[in-house]
């Protein structure tokens, strides 16, 4: 059985966030919700400064404290390991946004579609069709562009990356791609001491 | 042409530092509180057998806790599916155990006020089952909130299993105080006294507590730190220092050392105990930080920690 899961290689990230932006149009994302993020951070002492920049995205942990919390059974795992939210059976409780250790979880607000990304309370076409995969209330979280997916693409953050700093596909294939590096340069997991067991891994 | 001059894209969400706990609010701290404060009263009068203060309790519990939690979903008409999952939510537990409590409570008032279950014939076991059985949902109700919180192990402040103690004691304390408020005059003298023993006695262990909590967020992490500080020192500390600890814990048990003989007394502590225990919910909301942005996420990856 499949396990999509992602790699991020710190060495070849340059904060660009292409990624965040190829994320907010693939899913249409309304004004202040983000799936992706780039973090950056700064470390070491003056003179020896650097700055890295740390990708983050829900890790579809495989011991999920949001599925687990969840009341109504909208969070649930699919075959291939991406956990998803079923916007119908959602009732907004917002546990899964505060259990989520990593913080990868966004309520909807009814505001967000009232305003519009430009905040003129009016919506353009793209906004229009885009925001009619949304229910205001709920809980929405990256899926690994499940639809995508689906479709035998990889996600639209890792077809963006212009320094290919993600690597997406099947951690159970011991010859796909992230299952190489991770083996190769020592992958790690976000906050193994959580218990999650994230399916999102880092290299530098 | 769209302007977007005025339009906030990210804020600073895009560095590494804390994010602050922004999903739980001021209507879930009433859910809370009113649950807890007419959990309370009910476990107190029913062991006063105090049929009145059982009623309020369950009004209390049974109307606000509702209300307020529904106002917080995002969509409240699908919010039956709460109630689905005990094996897993506690957020589903406790819908559960409200509905065990408030079912067999209410039965028990109306038992106790007319002597319902005696003219049905039933026997002295299945009428006093009943109670029993409120008692359960209460206890569950009185700890679950907290249990909730504890479980959320992102936020250091609240994952702790100090937090479903605070809610039994605090809940325990407001119901300890409420019902001599209600039950004046109504109780025997020795019954009152009693009461107002219980009640020091809890708002003693409260302030044990609530410090318990605080310290051993400070020692877990440093996001426990940063939110045990906001309290202490930083942005929150006046209302926590005047509202949670003096009005809310020492004020009330100076009132009742002062004049627990007196009516209005009691009710002056009563007040000012409830005032404090809500800013306790609301803060201990407001003060959780999420760390999943913080140092230890560049430690785990093999990035030089900040810690
Ligand atoms: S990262 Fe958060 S939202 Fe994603 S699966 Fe894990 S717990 Fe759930
Ligand atoms: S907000 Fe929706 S997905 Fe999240 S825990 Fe509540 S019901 Fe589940």
């Amino acid at each position: 059985m499949a396990k999509m899961g992602m790699v991020f290689d710190l060495k070849a990230c340059i904060g660009c966030n292409a990624c965040v932006v190829a994320c907010k149009q693939e899913n249409s994302l309304p004004d202040g919700v983000f799936f992706t993020r780039t973090l950056s951070y700064e470390h070491g002492t003056y003179p020896n400064t650097r700055r890295t920049y740390i990708p983050t995205i829900c890790n579809q942990c495989e011991d999920a404290p949001c599925e687990k919390v969840c009341p109504s059974g909208a969070t649930f795992t699919r075959e291939d390991g991406i956990v998803m939210v079923d916007r119908d059976k959602c009732i907004g409780c917002s546990s899964c946004a505060v259990a989520c250790p990593y913080d990868m979880r966004t309520m909807l607000d009814k505001d967000m579609f009232e305003k519009g990304l430009f905040g003129t309370g009016e919506l353009t076409p793209f906004e229009k069709q885009g925001y009619e995969r949304f229910t205001p209330g709920t809980s929405v979280k990256c899926d690994f562009c499940s639809q995508r997916v689906d479709a035998g693409l990889d996600p639209a953050c890792v077809s963006t990356c212009p320094t290919n700093a993600r690597i997406f596909g099947d951690l159970d294939d011991p010859n796909s791609a992230p299952s190489k590096l991770i083996r190769d340069r020592d992958g790690r997991q976000p906050l193994p001491e959580k218990g999650t067991k994230p399916k999102v891994y880092y290299v530098d | 042409m769209t302007n977007t001059g005025n339009n906030r894209l990210v804020g600073n969400s895009f560095k590494l530092g804390y994010r602050f706990q922004r999903y739980w609010d001021t209507s879930m701290a009433i859910a809370f509180f009113s649950a807890e404060v007419g959990t309370g009263l009910f476990l107190v009068s029913y062991f006063c057998n105090y049929v009145l203060g059982m009623a309020l309790g369950l009004a209390l519990t049974a109307t606000l806790k509702p209300y307020f939690h529904l106002a917080h979903m995002g969509v409240p008409q699908k919010s039956w599916r709460a109630i689905l999952r005990p094996d897993r939510s506690w957020i589903s537990r406790g819908a559960f155990a409200v509905a065990v409590l408030v079912g067999f409570g209410v039965l028990h008032v109306i038992d106790r006020a007319t002597g319902l279950g005696a003219a049905l014939g039933l026997s002295q076991g299945v009428i006093d089952l009943v109670g029993y059985l409120a008692v359960a949902g209460a206890l569950v109700v009185m700890c679950y909130q907290g249990l909730a919180m504890s479980h959320s192990e992102s936020l250091t402040l609240w994952a702790s299993p100090l937090l479903p103690v605070s809610s039994f004691c605090y809940a325990l304390t407001a119901g300890a105080l409420l019902t001599l408020v209600v039950g004046w005059g109504a109780l025997e003298p020795r019954r009152l006294a009693g009461l107002v023993n219980l009640a020091v006695l809890m708002l003693i262990l409260d302030t044990l507590v609530v410090f318990g909590i605080l310290l051993s967020a400070r020692r877990k992490s440093k996001g426990g730190a940063f939110s045990a500080e906001m309290l202490l020192q930083g942005e929150y500390s006046s209302p926590f220092r005047n509202l949670v600890l003096l009005l809310g814990l020492a004020a009330p048990v100076v009132l009742m050392a002062l004049g627990a003989g007196s009516y209005p007394m009691v009710i002056l502590a009563t007040l000012a105990m409830l005032v404090g225990f809500f800013a306790f919910r609301v803060l201990l909301f407001k003060a959780a930080v999420f760390e999943p942005i913080t140092h230890d996420l560049a430690g785990s990856i093999g990035l030089p920690s900040a810690r």
